[in-house]
């Protein structure tokens, strides 16, 4: 004999089953929190592979890449601070934030030159040319290839180490940069930065700039 | 007595003036959400509005509390069901069944998004490989073993751990962190004279002054956040230093013949494949500036599926892999560098399931209709 066909039956939606609906969406809503647990990753010497890449949204202000206005005064000159000749057409702008100083160059093109100085080592010479040829996507260099970049410019302060990277791709970035300790124990950074072409034309000024350099 | 609340409770839960009223609302949302987007950013504004319960302290509504899009969504998705449940179950109504199960679908897939969502970036360069995401807000401090010279043991502490202070144990390392003081924004200078003393005794925090900012959430601001931090490990104090997203400059220390780095950073995940810029393409219309077509040509690299090919990211035709959608978002640096918007969203199915049941269900209520109509003309006729 078969089976009799089995009668739908409405469901029902009780407040009992209402509150289960709603614990159910703030149990998803608890899923959904971030995590405060401390991650590990495993991960391939960003050195041997590939630099850092830029956030889609660069900070502003990012250590000696700061370049906007700042409500912050402009910083303090540090004891034995560092003075330097312009050649005719630069000036020089206040700093602000962590730049000492900004100068104006004479120059028409994406192009910007920076003074900055930090206490101590400063993480030391290798990881910080390291960092900048990241922000210009160049692969890290080690301690051989570093003492190979360098050349050194002779000043009153003693020499000032120089590197010149230029980026690959098809519009090319270029930075020239100047590093020298002073005897109060701080860093200076003097970096040239730009498109290539703005930064060839203003390098000649620049590398005066860093023969110029003596202590206030 | 209770049944009689129950039942009104019932009846206001289904009724088409709750369905009403709480559309409204959502439209309300939706303006005061688009108006917020020009302070707040969009992602600021969505959180505030949309995927928050209630609205709190909102210049916009007077800092007057307003219900937010996750309790109207909550309470339409209610409305939807108990409407939907009392819809008589027969196949005459299979097709008003199938819409609003589909409407069910989408409202779900909407909370799945809200709770579940990850939206990170991935910014990459002509000829380099990343094998990280990382967020566009969201902050972690990045300890570093970079001792080994192939690998690099990343631990990351999330800014929300840095934020609650205390002890933070890393795992894995004989390292505790002492999170002394934590600024979700701040603005770093060089100390003046006469500054009070810096809270940091090691590395470049010991020269810096750090001034708290209000948090800022519009798409083109970040916050610089800061913290200082003293490393204990085996018992010894490495000083305390200072952290910040705005510092550049590489910081670290050495225990045990150990050296670790320390970086404050956007929030990174790594990703068990790489991907490689091979080109980027900004095609314009001739003798125009008007764009045409962005494009990215990159190598996905896979080792574990041993797969090594070459996918086209355009405008419109995203890379969906490993639960991943890489959208071709932005570019810059004279175009050599393009940025990929990528989305982890777990429901990303359920609106196209939501079309489908919806579509089915109107097509289903058309014919169920029509031959009905059909039928009353037929029988008219014979009548």
């Amino acid at each position: 004999m078969p089976k009799p066909p089995i009668p739908l039956r409405r469901p029902s939606l009780t407040p009992a089953n209402s509150a289960a609906l709603l614990g159910a969406g703030l149990l998803l809503m608890g899923l959904g929190c971030s995590s405060d647990q401390v991650s590990h990753y495993r991960v391939p010497k960003e050195s041997a592979s590939a630099p850092a890449p830029m956030p889609a949204m660069p900070p502003k202000p990012m250590g000696e890449r700061t370049g906007e206005p700042s409500d912050v005064p402009p910083p303090p000159k540090p004891k034995g601070s560092l003075k330097w000749s312009l050649p005719k057409g630069w000036s020089e702008l206040p700093g602000g934030g962590m730049r000492f100083a900004t100068f104006k160059t004479p120059y028409a093109g994406k192009l910007e030159a920076t003074v900055v100085v930090l206490p101590g080592p400063a993480g030391g010479e290798l990881a910080n040319v390291n960092r900048w040829r990241g922000q210009i996507a160049l692969p890290a260099l080690d301690e051989a290839a570093l003492a190979k970049a360098r050349t050194t410019v002779t000043s009153k302060v003693g020499p000032v180490n120089v590197y010149d990277f230029t980026s690959e791709g098809q519009t090319k970035s270029r930075m020239v940069a100047g590093y020298v300790a002073t005897p109060d124990g701080n860093t200076w950074f003097l970096k040239l930065t730009g498109d290539s072409d703005p930064v060839a034309k203003a390098k000649p000024d620049f590398m005066t700039i860093l023969g110029s350099l003596h202590l206030d | 007595m209770i049944k009689a609340y129950a039942s009104r409770a019932w009846g206001f839960l289904k009724s088409f003036q709750l369905t009403i009223v709480l559309l409204a609302l959502l439209m309300c949302l939706v303006l005061f959400c688009t108006l917020a987007q020009v302070e707040m950013g969009t992602q600021g504004a969505v959180d505030a509005y949309m995927r928050s319960f209630i609205v709190w302290n909102q210049p916009l509504l007077l800092r007057l509390p307003f219900p937010g899009g996750a309790l109207v969504g909550l309470l339409l998705t209610l409305n939807l069901l108990a409407k939907t449940i009392d819809i008589k179950l027969s196949w005459q109504k299979s097709g008003m069944w199938l819409v609003h199960a589909g409407l069910v679908v989408l409202f779900a897939g909407e909370f799945v998004a809200g709770m579940m969502q990850v939206d990170t970036n991935l910014s990459i360069e002509v000829g380099q490989t990343v094998n990280f995401v990382q967020s566009y807000k969201q902050m972690e401090l990045a300890v570093i073993d970079v001792t080994d010279p192939t690998w690099d043991e990343v631990y990351s502490v999330p800014d929300t751990r840095l934020a609650k202070g205390g002890a933070v144990a890393i795992p894995g390392t004989p390292i505790t962190l002492n999170v002394k003081k934590f600024y979700a924004n701040a603005e770093l200078s060089n100390q003046g004279p006469g500054a009070p003393p810096s809270l940091a005794t090691a590395g470049i925090g010991a020269g810096v002054s750090v001034e708290e900012r209000p948090v800022v959430s519009a798409d083109n601001e970040i916050n610089q956040t800061s913290a200082f931090v003293e490393p204990i490990a085996g018992g010894r104090s490495y000083g305390t230093w200072l952290v910040s997203v705005a510092l550049g400059a590489p910081q670290s220390f050495t225990h045990e013949g150990r050296t670790y780095t320390l970086a404050m950073r956007l929030r990174r995940q790594y990703l068990p494949y790489a991907f490689t810029l091979k080109q980027f393409r900004h095609d314009v219309y001739p003798g125009t500036e008007i764009p045409k077509n962005f494009s990215s040509l990159v190598q996905v690299v896979n080792p574990s599926r041993n797969e090594s090919r070459e996918v086209l990211i355009y405008m419109n035709q995203p890379l969906r892999y490993e639960g991943k959608t890489f959208y071709q978002a932005s570019f810059g640096k004279n175009d050599t560098l393009s940025i990929l918007s990528v989305v982890e969203n777990p429901g990303w199915l359920l609106p196209y399931v939501s079309c489908v049941l919806v579509s089915l269900g109107l097509l289903v209520h058309f014919a169920i209709v029509l031959r009905r109509s059909l039928k009353r003309r037929q029988d008219k006729k014979e009548g």
